[in-house]
């Protein structure tokens, strides 16, 4: 990484209040790129309103379209990254509404956070453009959604760069639109209908949260903006109460768009959509938006205790709670789709203990290790056509690329030394015990063991054994499939090198550079926890190889073989028996008691405020008679109360 | 008073009104006078024009000083300017409409009433942005009440058009009386009718027991005119007679009514009790006193308009409960009585009007097309006319509040009020989870025209040439003022004065 000392030094000078670099006043340096970021989230536009005015006379030549526009992204996205090692925040704003005298600003931000958000955004976007050109191959609605892809990209770039929660909100509510459009995709299928439709209302539950807070916030501080919102915090214009409710008001939003419980419930049935759409909702875009919003207002979190610890609680049970879901999980996408909302749990874990490196961090690894798990995972569907796993197996063989890929996913979600997830995890997990919170630091602990153990259950079930059914026609993807599934694998396992105890932490150290705010650049914890996440995960790891792999092996040998080898088996079995018995036995138990808590309990909330509104709706269209006496009356009834609890309240009668 | 005192008073502050007067009485006249056969249409397009003169004669009189004739009966400040040209555009837009409109059943016979019977309807709306006085006010609000009522029922043998109007006749014919009940209390406390000495009156009010009648005063008139802003306790009319109206005339109902009800809801409440004294809180105005009335209006409104949507299969109705829906909105804004309250009413005002006229263009091609109102009949309309579709998507996701949209800055002003000085947290709550509400139904319709398969009859949409300025305006708007919306507001600072002479 290009930091000179000079350049380093400028930027420890420069600290947040000093990013109001307006074009035309003196600035170090040339920005070209910085200058011109608001460029990148227009390519994706642009390439959705070409598709969306010609799209059904370019046919299958749309993806041309999408691709080409999300790589212009992706070229200038890298672009201002490197510009960024070298130089200053750059940030500008214009005046967009006024209304009396309040001034509402628009405009964009180039901060550490944002660079790497945008190339991570645009570079997965870019992958998931490319691959999906294999995957839709044939679809009749094909340049309807590389149109959807094109919004949807365009809503995540411009969510950030922006530089004020009110902008942020409006790039925030239309990716839920373009989330809308690409999880209801098939729209034919009534669940795809139906998940869509939940999607859009569990994130506008969060949202809700997050507006309220947002305008309080703006009564509090007079600004939108970030920077203005953390100076006012800085300087104690707000009170300890209102800062702690309005950090908790926006992590709402947080929590309904991060698949957060209990807000969960929408993730898993977003798998309806086609599998590259959960690639890049599930993995890079989406679902990160409301970890990045914790962490671009990270100083206003930092300010209450607080709601650090809510965040913090929330992200560990969520991360426990749902590796434990997905431990019994047949849907190869939701497998993966439970595992998306327990790393996100992690995130969150990791910006409540004052972890924000280890947040971002992980938001990074995760982005590319699930990416390629769920492009994989696609690949394996696009083969055998079915999401069961149970219907899978022995697909090792045939699957020569993905196979491998996949591999290298779980390994590195799995927190193996060496891959990416390692890194990261085992950060987060010093964040965690440094941050003081030794119970949230075992639950995670548990929950990576969980996540070992049923990502190569989910692993052993699908490539190895033999196929469980009759599975014809299997083959490889084409090229432009397993590509960037390549890339991705690489990126699985080096990303994680940016950041490491042993190298140094070089991601760190830029994330928090002239911000003394966002904490540490580098948690130093014991030794020993980066030894326990290892073995923990190894024994998740080994878990599954004796309950999934061994146990069909053992099937084979037991017809042929001597008596030694049974009595080895049989024991072997004795241990399975005895997982199964206690361990085993009770991580299922809880995690069907979990997933009960899920549908009754969560669900069932739901279903209630359903009930009551559709419950009101129905009284007030009953009341509509169609009788006119009735409407006067009701207006003479309304006339009476109104002056009834007048007389009994503000006037003759007190 | 003779020719002379008459000649003293300046009359061109009246030209806007002349011009819809004067071609009202033309087109009277004309629709006398022309053979029968000759297509009433013409009237139509004069009455467009009369429309687009009188707006620029509005325009001309922005800016100048607040003008006050017939012994202050009448006048002419930046709050009337602002709200007339609101009143003219929605009615310029509904007549558009209304030229399009080609019902099965025909209605040859009686068009050209059609026309200028939206005329005096105007006039009456006219009229009350511009009274200084509870009789003006008064005799405006029952020229557009009774022009309103003859034109719910104009299809005469057409059996829900008859008992629309029968309805809106009842029903509103109780409301005036409320009212008038209430305008009697305050004009018995202070011997006047006219609003700034009615103000001037009830700032020396030392008896509580006046207080007291002033605020039954109060709620009696805020509850009679809640029948012309079709908000709780006075709405249930509305989904009735939206639903057996012509479709321009529910437009001119839901839009240009709407403001109008506002217009009145504004002048006499903020005038008359913005600086009567209250009981026990002698520094106080009663208007604050009753402000938790008022929030409790706003919150029942938007509850029962978005919940009940929920459960229609009309669109029309629907639409009647949106409606309701969205006064409830506004009257947020009114109960938050924050600085930037007429800006917020207004703005949202001027949203709504272009969003909902939008959507009632294309509920009236679709409708016409099949012949019923059912929500069901959108079913495949991206398949029939992908151009219909998306527009009315646009103006179905403005009118839900969705950022990019003027719907959504209309919200967001009347939200950023309701958080100013003291902030309002439950009516804000209600708000926010009732707007959440309406997504369902909005996007009922949107899932209608995009995911479901049309019926087997699969013709195409010919547009007429006025739902196509309608729909241009529309989309225009909703889409301008969402991404611009400074231009409205710069409009409204340069030109209107900031409305600051309200009282003076």
């Amino acid at each position: 990484m290009g930091l000179s000392t000079k350049t380093g030094r400028c930027q420890a000078l420069l600290g947040f209040d000093k990013i109001r670099v307006v074009p035309g006043t003196a600035r170090r340096g040339i920005v070209i790129m910085m200058e011109n970021a608001w460029l990148i989230p227009l390519f994706p536009l642009l390439s959705f309103l070409i598709l969306l005015l010609f799209g059904k006379r370019l046919k299958e030549a749309s993806a041309y379209v999408g691709i080409l526009f999300t790589l212009a992204s992706l070229v200038y996205s890298i672009l201002v990254l490197f510009e960024r090692f070298s130089e200053p925040t750059y940030g500008t704003n214009f005046e967009w509404l006024t209304i009396g005298d309040i001034h509402l600003t628009a405009g964009f931000e180039v901060n550490q956070l944002n660079a790497l958000m945008l190339v991570i955004v645009s570079l997965v976007s870019f992958l998931v453009h490319t691959y999906s050109k294999g995957y839709m191959n044939g679809d009749e609605r094909f340049p309807v959604f590389y149109a959807y892809l094109g919004l949807f990209t365009f809503a995540m770039l411009g969510l950030v760069i922006s530089p004020n929660l009110l902008q942020t909100y409006i790039f925030w509510e239309l990716v839920g639109v373009g989330s809308f459009l690409l999880i209801g995709f098939y729209f034919y299928k009534e669940e795809a209908k139906a998940a869509a439709k939940k999607a859009f209302i569990m994130t506008r539950i969060g949202d809700v949260g997050l507006f309220i807070g947002m305008i309080l916030l703006f009564w509090q501080t007079k600004s939108f903006e970030y920077s203005e919102i953390f100076k006012a915090v800085d300087a104690g214009a707000v009170s300890g109460t209102m800062i702690t409710l309005t950090a908790i008001l926006i992590f709402i939003g947080a929590v309904g768009k991060s698949g957060q419980f209990p807000l969960h419930t929408w993730l898993p049935d977003a798998m309806e959509g086609p599998t590259p759409v959960s690639a890049l909702i599930h993995a890079a875009t989406m679902v990160a938006a409301g970890v990045y919003l914790v962490a671009a207002l990270f100083p206003l979190f930092q300010a209450s205790k607080t709601a650090l610890l809510t965040i913090a609680v929330i992200g560990a049970f969520t991360a426990i709670f749902a590796a434990s879901i997905g431990l019994v999980q047949t849907d190869i996408k939701r497998v993966l789709a439970y595992s998306t909302v327990s790393q996100l749990g992690y995130m969150m874990l990791a910006l409540g203990s004052a972890g924000y490196v280890a947040g971002v961090f992980h938001l990074m690894t995760h982005a590319f290790f699930k990416a390629l798990l769920f492009l994989a995972a696609g690949s394996v569907i696009h083969a055998v056509h079915t999401q069961n796993i149970e219907e899978m197996g022995g697909l090792w063989k045939k699957l020569k690329f993905t196979g491998p890929l996949f591999l290298i996913g779980t390994l590195s979600i799995s927190g193996v030394p060496l891959f990416s997830g390692f890194f990261s995890k085992d950060e987060i997990l010093a964040a965690a015990w440094e941050g003081g919170h030794p119970i949230l630091f075992f639950l995670a602990l548990i929950a990576a063991f969980m996540t070992a153990f049923y990502m190569f259950r989910l692993f052993f079930m699908v490539f190895t054994g033999k196929p469980r059914t009759e599975m014809k026609n299997v083959h490889e993807s084409p090229a432009n499939m397993t590509y960037p599934m390549m890339l991705l694998g690489v990126l699985a396992i080096v990303a994680g090198y940016v950041n490491t105890p042993w190298f140094g932490s070089f991601l760190g150290d830029w994330l928090v550079d002239g911000n003394p705010r966002l904490g540490h650049a580098h948690v130093e914890g014991p030794i020993w926890i980066m030894i326990a996440a290892t073995v923990v995960s190894l024994l998740g790891i080994f878990m599954a190889y004796l309950m999934y792999y061994k146990r069909s092996l053992a099937r084979n040998w037991l017809s042929g073989t001597g008596d030694t080898l049974h009595t080895i088996l049989t024991n072997k079995y004795y241990v399975d028996e005895f997982y199964q018995l206690t361990v085993i036995a009770f991580t299922k138990g809880l995690s069907y008691f979990l997933r009960f808590i899920d549908v009754f309990l969560v669900e069932g909330l739901v279903k209630g405020v359903v009930g009551i509104v559709q419950g009101l709706g129905r009284t007030g269209s009953r009341m509509q008679s169609g009788q006119v006496q009735t409407y006067g009356a009701v207006a003479f009834i309304g006339l009476a109360l109104l002056a009834v609890i007048y007389a009994l309240t503000g006037g003759y009668l007190r | 008073m003779d020719i002379q005192t008459l000649q003293q008073f300046n009359w061109s502050a009246m030209t806007p009104e002349f011009i819809i007067l004067g071609v009202a009485a033309l087109l009277t006249l004309l629709d006398l006078f022309i053979p029968k056969h000759l297509d009433r249409r013409i009237l139509g397009w004069i009455g467009i024009a009369a429309i687009l003169g009188a707006i620029v004669s509005v325009l001309s009189l922005a800016g100048g000083q607040v003008t006050s004739i017939l012994h202050d009966t009448f006048r002419l400040d930046s709050f009337a300017i602002a709200f007339k040209l609101l009143l003219l555009a929605g009615s310029g837009l509904v007549l558009f409409l209304a030229v399009s409109y080609e019902p099965k059943d025909g209605m040859e016979e009686y068009r050209g009433e059609f026309y200028y019977l939206f005329l005096t309807a105007l006039l009456g709306a006219m009229v009350m942005t511009s009274s200084g006085d509870l009789i003006t006010l008064f005799i405006g609000l029952e020229l557009l009440s009774i022009s309103s009522y003859i034109l719910a029922g104009i299809r005469k043998y057409h059996v829900q058009s008859n008992e629309s109007a029968m309805k809106y006749v009842i029903n509103g014919s109780i409301s005036s009386a409320i009212t008038l009940f209430g305008m009697s209390y305050v004009y018995g406390l202070t011997g006047s009718t006219n609003l700034l000495e009615i103000a001037k009156g009830l700032l020396t009010v030392q008896d509580t027991q006046h207080s007291y009648l002033l605020g039954l005063a109060f709620l009696m008139i805020f509850v009679g005119l809640s029948f012309k802003l079709a908000a709780a306790p006075f709405h249930m009319w509305a989904p009735d007679v939206y639903q057996g109206a012509p479709t321009p005339v529910t437009a001119f109902l839901s839009v240009v009514s709407k403001i109008a009800g506002f217009v009145i809801v504004i002048r006499i409440l903020l005038t008359v009790f913005g600086s009567a004294a209250s009981v026990g809180h002698p520094n106080q105005p009663i208007l604050l006193d009753m402000q938790d009335y008022i929030a409790f209006i706003a919150g029942v409104t938007m509850i029962i308009g978005n919940v009940v949507a929920l459960r229609q299969s009309n669109i029309k109705r629907m639409f009647a409960y949106s409606s309701i829906a969205h006064a409830g909105y506004i009257l947020v804004a009114l109960t938050t009585l924050s600085s930037n309250m007429f800006y917020s009413i207004w703005f949202y005002l001027l949203a709504y009007l272009f969003m909902n006229l939008g959507a009632f263009a294309v509920i009236q091609v679709v409708t016409e097309k099949t012949g019923s109102a059912r929500i069901a009949d959108f079913a495949g309309l991206y398949k029939r006319s992908p151009v219909l579709a998306v527009i009315m998507g646009l103006l179905l996701v403005s009118l839900a509040g969705f950022p990019g949209t003027a719907g959504f800055i209309g919200k967001l002003n009347i939200f950023l009020g309701a958080f100013y000085g003291e902030p309002h947290y439950v009516l804000a709550s209600i708000m926010i989870a009732t707007t959440v509400v309406s997504y369902f139904y909005y996007f009922g319709v949107m899932t209608q025209m995009f995911f479901r398969p049309a019926s087997d009859e699969t013709g195409k949409f010919n547009i007429p040439f006025g739902i196509i300025v309608v729909l241009v305006i529309a989309v225009a708007g909703s889409v301008l003022f969402g991404i611009l919306p400074n231009t409205a507001f710069d409009f409204m600072t340069n030109n209107l004065n900031n409305l600051a002479d309200f009282f003076s």
